[in-house]
């Protein structure tokens, strides 16, 4: 008997999520006699001890009322188990419509973002989770989940990825947004993402001597360099696009609606709701070059709050750029 | 007896029976986990298994065992237990699980992908690579369920909205499809108010999805994807072509993203005339200004007037 601890709440609620896991562990163990405890382990999302104190549970488990050859066989030996006497569990429980919708959701997401290795493998799979799952587990979902055409991937992304697994540095031409420049420099990329549409690599930045966040797309030439490098372990998916800096300069500008979406493409500080159906908001940047940019693209839609050098920025790129239709 | 064993007894013991079980039944043969002398306690214990099991997805049939419906009994039928057999090659079950963990923890979807393991061969670990992928951050995987529940079920659903220009206001609609652009998600159907097809970017849906009424049925050959437009920072959905010429610095990436963006010449000074599928109106003009002085409207006339002016206002 295993100690308990806490109140009979958190008791059920733990039972209740090992049971959830022992539900599809047993039946993989029938399946696979011999499987290794690490795989087992990281397959399911389980520590190793946890799933020895609930494989050694299931010993004393099995098919009341427990005559001869009732209970469930459980074997570990050499780091591997086995599993017998168990033939009610050798088949997994169904997927929940939750499971089933939460992972097509993802699954559809994934496919239609351009750029994905794992597209074509997945697209086979959700058709044949549609088939066999069939409507009364997905509904009419599946012929009601589509992706969109989002571009096509960048032409770097392999080479990036590569470099990435290879713990390998790239020289590259990189067109930075934030000051209208294209630079080479050199980087070590530890990760690739898609986020809103773009894919980003996470790498160590050694023209600035920091970590930074590059837009592959913008990547005009990427070459190896032959040079390995050791990760950091950088940060990737799920990392804000945008890390203040100290040298950040604080901009406000006051947001029309025809320029509101800006606050929700870019990441923004404080946002106040004014008049009108305006939005006060500040956006951090490290340079105003991007954003005299952005201010010049939505043009009576949005105002310059702060600072005044931005102002003057605007005008000198309106000056600038009149002069191409003159 | 610990909780876990007892409920793994009571699932094995349900599953492999041939007929339904009666408590008294389901007592007698698991006397150490329901067999205390106060009857009421047991049964009490009993229903709260009971729940746990259901709460995990395991499927539990009552059925009367008499006409006159005096006493219940227990049952999980097989075929509503089991997986049916999928057959998965390694490369699928890698991509299934490269996609449950993209964008963030999302246990449903993991918890699925474990299921379907099992129809796959061993050594998975090795070829499951751990590609990580991000997607919107403000959307909520509950927002999105949601809409995937009532569209899956036929209900309609109910929100608040919040448009791209700020204003808010409650919807109604018929929920006919959801369709994935450029890392966004978006519920199209038909806003009952309005009586058009529309389609809601989910990050802009600022309450609960609460569930209405029957779902009005999509009309034949609906397709959700027409009805997503793209987004106000892009050149705009495409109507009609444009040539735009692009300075060395940005004319290698300018129309990288853009389908059907051609190339017409290099000029000798090292621009580059492109022509390219865009909208009429605003979004085209302001995105051809958000390259500044390397972005230059050809054709049509137009264009180039409506970017004048754009540009003499802000001067």
């Amino acid at each position: 008997m295993t100690p308990r601890t806490g109140g009979r709440q958190s008791g059920t609620t733990r039972a209740s999520h090992r049971l959830e896991r022992l539900l599809v562990i047993v039946p993989y163990l029938v399946r696979h006699p011999g499987t290794e405890l690490t795989e087992i382990g990281g397959l399911f999302g389980v520590g190793q001890d946890d799933l020895v104190e609930d494989l050694n549970l299931l010993f004393v488990a099995g098919l009341p009322p427990y005559g001869p050859g009732d209970l469930i066989g459980v074997d570990i030996e050499d780091g591997r188990v086995w599993i017998d006497m168990a033939d009610y569990f050798a088949r997994p429980l169904r997927l929940t419509r939750a499971e089933a919708l939460a992972l097509y959701l993802r699954g559809t997401a994934l496919a239609g973002t351009p750029g994905v290795r794992e597209a074509p493998a997945l697209a086979s799979a959700l058709r044949k989770l549609e088939e066999k799952l069939g409507p009364e587990t997905l509904g009419e979902l599946a012929q009601r989940v589509e992706s969109a055409e989002a571009g096509r991937p960048a032409e770097t992304l392999d080479v990036i990825r590569n470099a990435v697994e290879e713990h390998e540095r790239l020289r590259i031409e990189y067109y930075a947004a934030s000051s209208a420049e294209i630079t080479t420099r050199e980087i070590e990329p530890e990760e690739v993402f898609s986020a809103i549409g773009n894919w980003y690599a996470a790498a160590w930045d050694h023209r600035s001597g920091e970590e930074r966040l590059f837009r592959a797309d913008r990547i005009r030439k990427a070459e190896p360099t032959g040079v390995r490098f050791e990760p950091r372990g950088l940060a990737g998916a799920g990392r804000p696009l945008y890390t203040p800096t100290e040298q950040d300069v604080p901009v406000r500008l006051l947001l029309h609606p025809g320029a509101r979406w800006v606050a929700e493409y870019y990441e923004v500080g404080e946002e106040t709701e004014r008049e009108g159906g305006a939005l006060e908001v500040v956006l951090p940047a490290s340079r105003l070059e991007w954003v005299a940019r952005l201010v010049l693209r939505l043009g009576g839609e949005a105002e310059v709050l702060e600072p005044p050098e931005l102002k003057a920025r605007v005008g000198d790129l309106a000056h600038r750029t009149l002069g191409l239709y003159e | 007896m610990h909780p876990l064993e007892r409920l793994v007894d009571l699932v094995a013991l349900l599953l492999d029976s041939r007929r339904p079980l009666t408590f008294e039944q389901i007592r007698d043969k698991m006397s150490d986990a329901y067999g205390q002398e106060d009857l009421h306690s047991a049964k009490r214990m009993f229903e709260r298994d009971k729940d746990i099991l259901r709460d995990v997805g395991v499927p539990i049939d009552v059925v009367p065992t008499d006409v006159w419906e005096v006493e219940q009994a227990y049952v999980i039928p097989k075929d509503k237990y089991y997986l049916p057999e999928i057959e998965f090659e390694p490369e699928e079950i890698s991509a299934l699980f490269v996609a449950a963990r993209t964008g963030g923890e999302d246990a449903p979807a993991e918890q699925a992908v474990r299921k379907l393991l099992y129809g796959a061969d061993g050594g998975l670990l090795a070829g499951a690579s751990s590609a990580p992928f991000a997607t919107e951050a403000g959307t909520t995987d509950a927002r999105l369920t949601a809409a995937a529940e009532a569209i899956a079920t036929r209900r309609s659903v109910r929100f608040t909205y919040r448009t791209a220009r700020g204003a808010g206001s409650e919807r109604h609609v018929d929920p006919w499809g959801l369709v994935f652009r450029a890392g966004h998600w978006y519920l199209v159907g038909m806003d009952r108010e309005r009586g058009e097809i529309r389609a809601f970017r989910l990050s802009r849906v600022s309450s609960a999805l609460r569930e209405g009424d029957e779902a009005g049925p999509a009309p034949e050959g609906f397709r959700a994807a027409e009805h997503v437009q793209a987004g106000p920072w892009g050149p705009g959905e495409p109507e009609e072509r444009a040539t735009v010429a692009f300075s060395p610095d940005v004319a290698w990436w300018a129309t990288r993203g853009i389908q059907g963006a051609v190339v017409e010449r290099f000029r000798p000074d090292g621009w580059v005339q492109v022509s390219l599928p865009a909208a009429r109106g605003d979004a085209l003009a302001s995105w051809i200004l958000s390259f500044g002085p390397d972005a230059e409207a050809v054709e049509p006339e137009s264009l180039r007037k409506d970017i004048v002016r754009r540009l003499e206002a802000v001067r």
